[in-house]
């Protein structure tokens, strides 16, 4: 035989052997068991995803009977691959979905029944959990999934120009506002005109993402999106108050820069507006400035009550998982349940009360301050038609603030969009609740 | 087997590996949307699809914002396909008239169109802040107020074409210079012996001969407009007012964001008619002009 025809027969043996090891469950040279393979899917893409991964390994290795393989991908396409594969029966094993997308998910019949993880010996005890929040995961007296975090939006500060302002508490530390009249005050101080006439060159506050900005103020003003019977009143009394006080910060005495997608987080990051309302989740993408000294707190209270918007990241099983992996897949979940003060590091904050109550989570100063609001914090409406809620309250945020209408007729425009939309898309309002024995 | 035979066997051999992914990625997706625009079918429901007849194309007729995206769509073929012809035409016989220098250009014009859309629209969007960009800053030194470029419906479409020209300006012109590179130079001596003006020569040869190359950059872009998506939708995300967000964005929005895949489909297909009719006009309108 020549050295060409012994290379020749050696790829055809590995090829051939290395088929035959995949056609088989188990492979006879190793002498040990295969391993569950889990396949994790989110859209962690920030510095959030490095922290899971630290976890995931460190899970993987205390576990050597377990595989854990983690697929990240952007949001706005996670959802779509997520959809598709998990109806057409190719889903991940265990994957993240948010609070306000479980209803629209669980239409599709691709989630598994989450009521053994909180059952049993090792159980996670669902009392540590905000009842409200468990309660966004219950569809027909099941529990589908684990509540990991609460990201809710709060108000990010510039603590220097606070200070320059002379916005400081006796100690001579940055005081962010608490209230409406601090919160006011604060944003006519903090305005800097530019040297010709009409620039400024710096702004006290601006708008984020406007329809957030509205949904945080939405709970202050005791606003709601739905009532009891499930018809929608995006355009109650409430909801309009929190708009006209958004479009009154145009009003005048223009206190904010006119209104334009992204401008405020950009301006912030630039150090030319001083407050900012956004999520949590923005802590990642101010850890990486050196030139933002910048402080975390609740959002004042606008409002005559206490409140803000936040979501939750909910850890989901796929339905009808074997039996081996459903175990290694409650595992592995338990183990991230356990976790949670790792996760908060990623800038979450756990969904777990013991590990809010850790001195090690206090001294998170930002995650802290923010997990101020969660006793009154608002979660999305329980809706299959959330997204088109979210997309038509945008629209009508902006074109109030824009001044093209009032923002009593943006909002009743938006309500009767929403209810026409649902309406040929044949979806129910809201999704019902049905209490599960697993809720304390 | 006979040689004849094995040639012609090979021959589909060679063609089968793109035929196989034309029929499974193009034909087939397109009779599955023809379906689909038949149907009701909620991805996010367990419910199969269901017979709705001609019900999804009926709804399209009267949703306002189907139609607000067929006009935000139209604004923006209206305004960017002309001025990339212009421009891309220009920038080719400015090129084609250089001696030297000009594979350096070539590259510096085609090099924007390198980079992923949102890399581009990002980019652009700093740029266009109205508060602390680029060129707010620019008209700031110049002593004039900023302009509102993306917060402003009359100033959005025109901020989207800029940038789209600096993005993709340099592929049609490349295309331009390798056809102004095949017109024979003898047209242009025996026209130039017999007193003609550069700018008579462009109209008289340059133009006509170059028309088949014309035609195919003209149909190309006005199909590639038609499915504006990136740009506005990174750039502005629809805004404002909806001023800026196109039918594909629309469609994409319907079908997978709300999983509405009958309704969306219906729309697609609603967008195929729109081109189809433009294209042919177009071809229709050249080859007249051509004879």
């Amino acid at each position: 035989m020549n050295a060409k025809n012994s290379i020749l027969l050696l790829f055809l043996s590995s090829v051939i052997l290395g088929l035959l090891r995949s056609g088989t469950s188990g492979w006879p040279f190793e002498g040990s068991e295969e391993k569950v393979q889990i396949n994790f899917w989110n859209g962690f893409t920030g510095p959030d995803g490095r922290v899971m991964l630290r976890m995931i390994r460190e899970f993987n290795e205390a576990n050597p009977d377990i595989n854990v393989t983690m697929q990240r991908m952007e949001w706005g396409i996670y959802y779509n691959k997520l959809m598709v594969a998990g109806i057409g029966g190719r889903g991940p094993d265990i994957f993240v979905v948010t609070a306000g997308a479980l209803p629209r998910i669980e239409r599709a019949g691709f989630l598994g029944n989450a009521d053994a993880l909180y059952a049993g010996k090792d159980r996670v005890p669902a009392e540590d959990f905000d009842p409200r929040l468990l309660e966004l995961c219950e569809f027909n007296g099941h529990i589908v999934g684990l509540p990991m975090d609460v990201h809710p939006q709060g108000m990010y500060s510039n603590a220097r120009m606070l200070k320059n302002a002379g916005i400081v508490d006796a100690a001579g530390h940055p005081y962010p506002p608490r209230d409406r009249k601090q919160f006011l005050a604060a944003v006519k101080r903090l305005k800097i005109a530019g040297e010709s006439a009409g620039r400024v060159d710096q702004w006290g506050f601006a708008l984020t993402v406007w329809r957030l900005n509205f949904m945080s103020l939405v709970p202050q003003f005791g606003g709601r999106y739905f009532d009891e019977s499930g018809q929608c009143i995006l355009d109650c009394e409430e909801n309009i108050a929190a708009l006209e006080f958004l479009v009154s910060l145009l009003g005048e005495d223009d206190l904010i820069p006119p209104p334009e997608n992204g401008l405020g987080w950009i301006g912030f990051r630039q150090g030319k507006i001083a407050m900012v309302f956004d999520g949590i989740y923005m802590l990642g993408d101010l850890h990486r400035l050196n030139n933002v000294d910048y402080m975390a707190s609740p959002l004042p209270q606008i409002g005559p009550h206490p409140g803000t918007y936040g979501d939750s990241h909910v850890l989901c099983l796929r339905a009808e998982l074997p039996a081996a992996k459903q175990a290694a897949v409650l595992k592995f979940m338990r183990f991230l349940a356990d976790s949670g003060l790792q996760w908060a590091e990623a800038g979450q904050i756990p969904a777990r009360i013991s590990a809010r109550e850790t001195e090690e989570f206090s001294r998170m100063k930002s995650q802290a301050a923010f997990a101020e609001q969660l006793p009154y914090v608002a979660y999305p409406p329980r809706t299959p038609g959330l997204f088109e809620l979210q997309q038509q309250i945008d629209y009508a945020v902006e074109r109030a603030m824009l001044k093209r209408v009032t923002p009593a007729e943006a909002l009743r425009e938006a309500r009767v969009n929403f209810e026409t939309y649902m309406d040929n898309a044949n979806l129910p309002m809201i999704a019902k609740v049905s209490k599960s024995k697993t809720q304390p | 087997m006979s040689s004849q035979r094995l040639k012609k066997l090979s021959q589909y051999g060679f063609l089968a590996p793109y035929a196989l992914a034309f029929f499974t990625f193009i034909v087939l997706p397109l009779f599955v949307a023809l379906f689909l625009a038949f149907v009701d079918y909620d991805l996010a429901t367990q419910s199969p699809p269901r017979f709705v007849g001609f019900d999804n194309f009926h709804e399209a007729f009267q949703d306002q914002y189907f139609w607000m995206s067929v006009k935000a769509t139209l604004v923006f073929v209206v305004l960017g396909v002309p001025s990339t012809i212009v421009l891309a035409l220009a920038l080719a016989v400015g090129m084609h008239a250089m001696s030297r220098g000009r594979n350096f250009v070539r590259a510096l014009i085609f090099l924007p169109g390198m980079l992923n859309v949102a890399v581009a629209a990002i980019l652009w969007q700093w740029f266009y802040n109205s508060e602390f960009g680029l060129f707010a800053h620019l008209l700031g030194e110049m002593g004039f107020e900023p302009l509102p470029f993306l917060s402003d419906k009359h100033l959005v479409w025109p901020a989207i074409v800029v940038m789209t020209l600096w993005w993709t300006v340099g592929s049609s012109a490349v295309i331009f210079l390798a056809a102004l590179q095949q017109v024979p130079p003898q047209l242009y001596e025996a026209a130039s012996i017999d007193g003609a003006s550069a700018w008579r020569q462009f109209w008289s040869i340059s133009l006509p001969m170059i028309q088949p190359v014309l035609l195919f950059i003209l149909v190309v872009n006005t199909i590639g407009a038609f499915q504006i998506f990136g740009q506005p939708y990174l750039m502005t995300r629809g805004g404002p007012e909806l001023a800026t967000r196109g039918v594909v964005q629309y469609i994409y929005e319907t079908a997978f964001n709300n999983y509405r895949l009958g309704y969306g489909a219906a729309m697609s297909w609603l967008l195929f008619l729109i081109i189809a009719v433009f294209g042919f006009l177009q071809y229709y309108a050249l080859r007249k002009m051509q004879r």
